[in-house]
């Protein structure tokens, strides 16, 4: 429990400082690199969690994959953020005043692993006996994810699809406009 | 960067056992932590790594766009192909019971095939991504 404990606060308290260091940094490829320390110590605090798939997925897409995307996509930004010219008084206040709720909040919420949270009550029983017996597979992330909650996971995967035919769709946009300038140019060579 | 011997020799070494992984957490998802979205974004990032050390063509010639762009479109297919399946079998859309000999297999089948288009679209969606932002530059520049 003690030991539990320490690993939190001193994963706790290098995420606070990453946060801090995010908002000091004004360099782009700063902000990507540190992005991507906090994506994997959110990793670390998911494997405390015991949600060894969500950590899984943190540390390969919020770490790696999205880190390559930024890196990929800053070189059209300008290397360094512009100073603020607005004041920072109210979104700072906007923060302290929502954070404070949440704090407040979560002093309602059940203690984590405790047997009677309602989480633990509703339909999960459902799925930790479905899955060994009508599903047969050990993971009973995967079952839920792609059998139980198979709809969803449907859904999941049309927006990443949809997602990147956006991006395609956006980024050659000038791709057939050169075509049709140079189909032109062909056409009159051959008729000439 | 094209002319580091460490870097082409590293990702000529790293290359095969990153797809081989990536084939591990897309095949082992039912029995240890793992599945399409991770194995998905491993087997990406083999392809954008060697993008990134041996130039942008050199990948579009190990990996053409039109069959990226197919991919992308076949992983969703197969997921809803899957639903279809089994609604013409006679049961619900992605009710995988049906499909096997018993509602085990048919289940294992189901999430499997299911797992496999989920994988297929999110990495080809990403390799997508990174070939659109790393040739953006030289449509632009013409």
């Amino acid at each position: 429990m003690i030991s539990e404990l320490l690993i939190n606060a001193f994963l706790v308290t290098i995420m606070l400082s990453i946060a801090i260091a995010l908002i000091k940094t004004r360099t782009v490829i700063f902000t990507v690199i540190l992005t991507s320390a906090y994506s994997l110590v959110a990793a670390l605090m998911f494997i405390t969690l015991d949600a060894v798939d969500v950590a899984f997925t943190e540390a390969s897409v919020g770490a790696g994959i999205s880190t390559i995307l930024f890196l990929a996509a800053m070189a059209y930004l300008p290397k360094k953020e512009e100073e603020s010219i607005s004041s920072e008084f109210i979104p700072a206040l906007s923060c302290i005043i929502l954070g404070g709720i949440l704090i407040w909040c979560s002093y309602d919420l059940p203690e984590i692993g405790q047997v009677t949270a309602p989480i633990h009550q509703h339909i999960a029983p459902e799925y930790i006996r479905g899955s060994k017996e009508d599903i047969g597979i050990p993971n009973i992330v995967t079952s839920v994810l792609a059998s139980y909650r198979g709809y969803d996971t449907f859904g999941e995967t049309i927006v990443v699809f949809t997602a990147g035919v956006a991006v395609l769709a956006l980024l050659q946009k000038k791709d057939p406009t050169k075509k049709n300038k140079s189909q032109p140019k062909q056409k009159i060579r051959k008729n000439a | 960067m094209h002319n580091n011997s460490i870097l082409r020799i590293a990702t000529k070494i790293l290359f095969a056992p990153i797809i081989l992984f990536g084939l591990y957490v897309q095949f082992h998802g039912d029995f240890g932590p793992g599945g399409g979205f991770q194995a998905g974004v491993i087997v990406a990032s083999a392809f954008i790594l060697y993008s990134l050390v041996f130039g942008i063509e050199a990948g579009k010639k190990l990996f053409p766009s039109n069959i990226n762009l197919i991919l992308l479109a076949l992983g969703g297919i197969i997921y809803g192909g899957v639903g279809i399946v089994s609604m013409l079998l006679g049961d619900e859309f992605l009710a995988y019971n049906i499909l096997g000999s018993s509602p085990r297999s048919g289940q294992h089948i189901g999430i499997l095939l299911v797992e496999f288009g989920v994988g297929l679209t999110v990495s080809n969606v990403m390799i997508a991504l990174f070939n659109a932002f790393a040739s953006y530059d030289k449509i632009k520049e013409k």
